[in-house]
């Protein structure tokens, strides 16, 4: 329970340090929002400058974060240039769609790759190890845009799945099943190629972590007793190699707001990824730090989800907690 | 029990496909800028032994082909005249390593250009673009990822064995790192470079940066396994006997650490030479002409040439063999690194 | 991907030479309009085919809009939305005859000194919730407008000669607007400026907040517009639909009121090439802004759609030099390049380098034009047909070269580099804007030309707020390749770039002072053209700022891409323009045919 608390103070440092050089660094980076205006010849540099005054931008930095933070806590997290509206129903609004995306994602690249990579692991060096490292070795070359983009291909052509976006036109008109059928059916694309991109990361190390337990003494000697293959993989091994899969769970989970940013804009996929890349480049500030906030929630949720697992799942490391 | 040295194997192939890469100019047969107006996205050309008149040549042989009118892609073979396949020509002069200067290619032809693998957007050799592209790819990638590594595995290490508070700064600066926005950053280094710094000197530095800073996961990693291999029974009775950090962590800790790393390794590589797509997406990738795997890769990230031009996919074909290669080494060396461990600790009696 | 993409921009729309052309439209009572129509409305009849009521259409936007209010409204996806299908201007730019016509105005005079608009207003208009339009909605709408605190986008085109125009009401239908300069361009500077409704936003403009008014969260009940359609729905992410607006003041030649459509869809596909896969499986009516490759992947499959080529729109995209004055902080390095660039000769090298038929070629496969000056082949009436259009020369090059003082090292031609007069070589970069695509080509072509003639010219692509800052703010870079979209044909449109103080007058912009004979040449002839009556006399002073360009050569111009639409073959009455909105312009007219596969539900 202190250890839990204590964490949770070094999360809150954390968010602050992040917030703080994100600031800092917005202001590194050459151009603002209004920027684009000066190329419109509609527009006088007076009046840009107004705007840039008007949403303080012409301000020193503390007194922007002081503002910012002040925002923060009134529920808005500052106020977007570009939808001139506050920042949180922006974010909470897409948040849901990109959860529900990357947490199917997540949980299917999970269940996929623990059995491939054991499965390559137990063949090492056999025909199905040999099949997964060509399959994994070209996923990892293929770039995500092309692959989302050879997906909505297939899916055009052959007319099996929608060409993106996440429900169909008649929606509002469908009964409850029939929404939850059109939703999932929209949803089978973008899972895909997010799993598809997932996957080779994983089962590389899976491989690695089960193939390296396999190969331990204690194992081998197990093995000599006459204990079974099969028991001695889930009950020994698999334990026995969690510990750097666990930190990749870790990561997993601290990439659910932020990895699905290409597959959602070439799906259309209304969630955090087409605001946020758009955001990114038309330098809306707010929205970005928003957005990284958010995702740093994620990061410290997952990584302590990491730490709590590992301490659990390893007796030896749970002992040496005791003695810090 | 011997070793297997199966990574010895995998080394040898993946020094034969660099020597390829540091060879480009003379498997190229052309500089992989220059452009050929007449030819945009010309198909691989078909090398004849047979001419349209029925007649067998026994040196292979090509047609020149020309634009259909009004196309813009759409080319014909003039069968008219054969064009005889020459090997170890002269052609377009090039430095071997970027020194040694030279003429010499593995083949070439005179009357027309040849395009084994077709031609891009703007008729350029596509097979000359991916050899000379593997140089900046596997510069950026090899020095990124392994800069990366050298960080992380440091850091990780540190942070899972001495843990305590240590542990728990470190594990909040990774985080901090993940979490920040380096985008910003990287803009602003290109900002602040004069515009005048080579284009491939800008992009191996700002891959550097990418490098330094990308050392969080790895750590993450790494310091997981430390964690637990530090509390394993033969290093607690090792340290009871009283053996040094320095050399606990040589002997016991790191090697437990290898398959996290080397498996790491051989998936930061390519990750970082297709980060250049992104980083070009921003203005900040190797630029035109200049040709990178990043670069071709990226062309096929149109729909229209996705659909249109088959060979624009042969760069992903000529990748993966690469990659392929760092994935073999990677196992056969933890292969091999958990059968020493065996030996070694089998030799120290423990079991 | 991200909308700024392109330079779209929503120019200034002041216009052409015209100074009495009231013109009344015939309108006579309509019976069968929907709810209360009374026999004092007068509705616009516009010819043009006669559809059927119903349907829906369903359109792709490549970003979300950001706001519903024009006020605030820059981005491209919100002023398609706004200016394309919810609001309408007092007169109106006819994006097909690029002439002015009258819209919620039935008629305007304008007084012989030139100075007073008199506008009456069409009898019986209503907003879109019902409430009537009046003198007050159009007198607070300029209110609105030129409000300093207010920070409306339209202000600075509503002020004149350094002065806000003034407006006054004279009856209930009737506006006088007052200038307090002649304007050569006329009525047009009305197009584009939506009417808003006193009714709904007066409170909220007396508390200052309407700024922040109409964000697309708005309640479909608290907004109202005079376009051809209004709110209805708004899903976060996704679309943006638009139901009839059952007020239009429009008619078809029939007498039934428009807009036949019962409702438009934008849907919000952030990725081009998503785009045209979402018009390709039919889930699209319409597409623009098309690339020419991903034109003519559709054209090889047409499958219930048709393509067209509406021919060159009003793009133009060039090379500049940095023509700035070396200031304190200019490095010593830059400093020595602009020697070169200020040299007209050393530009006119360059221009006569740059193989523009290979540009248009290679870049727009064909569908484009190439350009040797700023009005392009899709502006009907202001061109100069006297600009010459000089082939691509290197010899001519070489000697224009020669003739400013440059050399060449020793050696065969593709291999001896240019040197100047210090006997330096010439060697320089020009900045891309790294997500257009179009423009990183042309700089790559470009590059090669220049390679024979010894300049090696390095392609900075870069991220376009770092583009811009460098170009508008640091002035530290050698040149850049940009293009610009007017968004009317009249030169009044770019003003900015041809004027020596326009903050887009890239090449040296805001200048105190004109920096050379030749700008402040420019300068004169731009205030000639508004201060000239007559479209000949107009034409004459903007032709030869042609020429001025043609043999200054600030801005090398390069080529002009077609505009590039698809509709579904069911979809009637429709006609891409080559101003924007391309394929929405009469959108009010668009219809769904009566086929046995799409009748309407």
């Amino acid at each position: 329970m202190r250890y839990f608390l204590h964490r949770l103070v070094q999360a809150a440092f954390l968010l602050i340090g992040v917030s703080i050089l994100t600031f800092l660094f917005s202001t590194l980076a050459p151009g603002n929002y209004f920027d684009e205006m000066r190329l419109n010849p509609q527009i006088s540099s007076d009046t840009v400058a107004t705007l840039r005054a008007q949403y303080q931008l012409d301000r020193p930095l503390p007194v922007r974060y002081a503002r910012w933070v002040s925002s923060l806590l009134h529920g808005e997290m500052g106020f977007s240039f570009a939808y001139n509206s506050p920042v949180a129903p922006l974010l909470w609004a897409r948040a849901r769609n990109t959860l529900l995306l990357t947490v199917t994602a997540t949980l299917i690249a999970w269940a996929l790759a623990l059995p491939l990579g054991i499965w390559s692991a137990t063949t090492l060096g056999r025909l199905p190890d040999r099949a997964l490292s060509w399959t994994t070795a070209t996923l990892l070359v293929i770039p995500d845009l092309v692959l989302a983009l050879g997906l909505l291909i297939l899916a055009v052509r052959s007319g099996w799945f929608p060409p993106g976006g996440m429900v169909s036109l008649g929606f509002e008109r469908l009964s409850t099943v029939q929404k939850i059928g059109n939703l999932m059916w929209h949803m089978e694309l973008p899972v895909l190629a997010l799993v598809l991109s997932a996957l080779p990361v994983l089962v590389r190390h899976v491989r690695a972590a089960v193939s390296e337990v396999l190969e331990a003494p204690f194992l081998r000697a197990a093995a000599s007793h006459g204990i079974p293959r099969r028991t001695l993989l889930y009950r020994y091994a698999l334990r026995a190699a969690a510990n750097p899969l666990i930190s990749l769970f870790g990561f997993s989970v601290g990439a659910l707001l932020s990895g699905s940013l290409i597959v959602e804009v070439v799906m259309s996929w209304p969630g955090l990824g087409p605001l946020l890349l758009e955001a990114i480049l038309a330098r809306d500030l707010y929205v970005v730090i928003g957005g990284l906030l958010c995702s740093t929630i994620f990061l410290v949720t997952g990584n302590f989800l990491a730490d709590v697992l590992i301490y659990w799942a390893d007796p030896r490391i749970r002992t040496g907690a005791v003695t810090r | 029990m011997i070793p297997r040295r199966s990574w010895t194997i995998w080394l040898f192939v993946l020094a034969a496909l660099h020597g390829i890469i540091a060879c480009a100019g003379f498997f190229a047969p052309y500089d992989p800028t220059e452009q050929d107006r007449e030819h945009p996205y010309l198909s691989p050309m078909r090398i004849h032994l047979m001419d349209a008149q029925g007649h067998f040549h026994f040196r292979p042989f090509i047609y020149a082909v020309q634009m259909h009118g009004g196309s813009y892609d759409q080319f014909e073979e003039n069968t008219e005249q054969a064009i005889p396949l020459h090997f170890f020509a002269t052609g377009v002069s090039y430095r071997l390593f970027g020194l040694v200067p030279s003429r010499l290619h593995i083949f070439g032809t005179e009357a027309s250009r040849i395009y084994l693998l077709g031609s891009d957007a703007y008729g350029r050799d596509q097979l000359s673009r991916i050899l000379y592209g593997g140089q900046i790819s596997l510069l950026a990638g090899l020095l990124g990822a392994g800069l990366t590594l050298v960080i992380g595995v440091a850091i990780g290490t540190m942070s899972g064995y001495f843990g305590g508070w240590r542990d728990g700064l470190l594990m909040r600066v990774a985080e901090l790192f993940v979490a920040l926005p380096w985008l910003y950053l990287l803009f602003a280094l290109r900002a602040f470079l004069p515009l005048s710094v080579s284009p491939v000197q800008a992009f191996v530095l700002i891959v550097l940066v990418i490098g330094a800073v990308g050392w969080a996961r790895p750590a993450r990693l790494v310091r997981g396994v430390v964690l637990s291999a530090k509390e394993r029974d033969f290093v607690r009775a090792a340290r009871g006997f009283g053996a040094t950090d320095s050399y606990l962590l040589r002997r016991h800790i790191l090697p437990e650490t290898s398959s996290v790393i080397l498996t790491q390794a051989a998936i930061l590589v390519p990750q970082f030479v297709l980060a250049e797509m992104t980083l070009s997406f921003l203005g900040l990738g190797v630029p035109e002409p200049v040709p990178s795997w990043g670069s071709l890769l990226a062309s096929l990230q149109q729909y229209s040439v996705l659909v249109s031009y088959w060979w624009m996919y042969v760069p992903v074909l000529a990748i993966v063999p690469f990659f392929l290669g760092y994935l073999g080494l990677a196992s056969a060396l933890q292969e091999d690194a958990s059968t020493e461990k065996i030996v070694r600790t089998t030799a120290g009696g423990i079991w | 991907m991200v909308s700024m993409a392109r330079l779209s921009s929503f120019r200034r729309c002041l216009g052409c030479g015209l100074l009495l052309v009231g013109s009344i439209v015939s309108s006579r009572p309509t019976r069968g309009t929907p709810r209360q129509s009374s026999a004092s409305e007068e509705l616009l009849t516009l010819s043009g085919g006669i559809g059927n009521q119903g349907g829906r259409i369903v359109v792709s936007l490549r970003a979300e809009p950001k706001t519903l209010n024009p006020l605030t409204a820059v981005d491209a996806p919100s002023r398609e939305v706004i200016l394309g299908a919810m609001q309408a201007d007092l007169i109106h730019i006819n994006r097909a005859t690029q002439l002015t016509e009258p819209a919620i105005a039935k008629s305007w005079k304008v007084s012989p000194d030139g100075l007073q608009y008199t506008l009456v207003l069409r009898k019986g208009l209503r907003f879109s919730d019902g409430q009537p339009v009046d003198a007050d909605d159009i007198l607070f709408t300029f209110k609105v407008y030129l409000d300093e605190n207010v920070h409306a986008t339209q202000r600075d085109q509503l002020i004149v000669g350094n002065k806000p125009i003034s407006v006054r009401k004279v009856d209930a239908q009737t506006v006088v607007f007052q200038l307090a300069k002649t304007y050569g361009a006329g009525e047009r500077i009305f197009d584009g400026l939506a009417i808003l409704p006193r009714h709904l936003l007066e409170k909220t403009y007396s508390n200052g907040k309407l700024a922040q008014a109409w964000t697309l969260a708005t309640p479909a009940n608290q907004w109202a517009g005079l376009g051809p359609f209004r709110l209805k729905e708004y899903v976060v992410g996704q679309k943006l639909v638009l139901e009839r607006n059952p007020y239009y003041w429009k008619q078809d030649a029939k007498g039934k009121r428009l807009p036949y459509l019962d409702e438009v869809d934008f849907l919000f596909v952030p990725n081009a090439d998503a785009q045209v896969l979402r018009f390709q499986s039919g889930e699209t009516d319409l597409i623009s802004r098309l690339g020419a490759e991903n034109f003519s992947v559709l054209s090889h499959q047409q499958r219930g759609y048709t393509m067209s080529d509406a021919g060159p729109g009003l793009e133009y995209n060039f090379l500049f030099f940095n023509l700035n004055d070396p200031g304190e902080k200019t490095s010593p390095d830059l400093a020595r390049k602009m020697k070169w660039f200020r040299q007209v000769k050393f530009r006119q090298a360059i221009s006569a380098a740059i193989d523009r038929d290979a540009i248009v070629r290679l870049v727009y496969q064909g569908r484009g034009d190439a350009l040797w000056g700023p009005v392009t082949p899709g502006n009907h009436r202001w061109g100069n047909a006297s600009v010459p259009h000089p082939q691509r020369s290197i010899e001519k090059a070489r000697a224009l070269l020669k003739e400013a003082g440059f050399t060449w090292t020793a050696g065969p031609d593709e291999e001896s580099s240019l040197l100047d007069a210090d006997a330096k070589p010439v060697e320089f970069s020009m900045l891309t804007s790294s997500t257009n695509a179009d423009r990183t080509k042309m700089a790559t072509l470009i590059q090669d030309d220049l390679k024979q003639l010894g300049i090696r010219a390095q392609v900075v692509p870069m991220e376009f707020r770092s583009l811009i800052d460098r170009v508008t703010q640091t002035k530290e870079y050698d040149a850049c390749v940009l293009g610009l979209v007017s968004f009317d044909a009249d030169p009044t449109a770019d003003f900015n770039v041809w004027r020596s103080n326009g903050g887009t007058h890239l090449w040296n912009p805001s200048q105190a002072h004109p920096a050379t004979v030749w700008e402040a040449e420019i300068d004169k002839l731009m205030e000639q053209q508004l201060d000239a009556p007559k479209f000949e006399q107009r034409k004459k002073s903007f032709d030869r700022v042609q020429e001025i360009f043609a043999e200054n050569q600030p801005m090398i111009f390069l080529a002009s891409p077609d505009i590039l639409v698809g509709a579904k073959t069911s979809i009637g009455n429709f006609h891409a323009a080559v101003l924007e909105p391309y394929v929405l312009w009469n959108v009010e007219q668009l219809y769904i045919k009566n086929t046995p596969g799409n009748a309407p539900q």
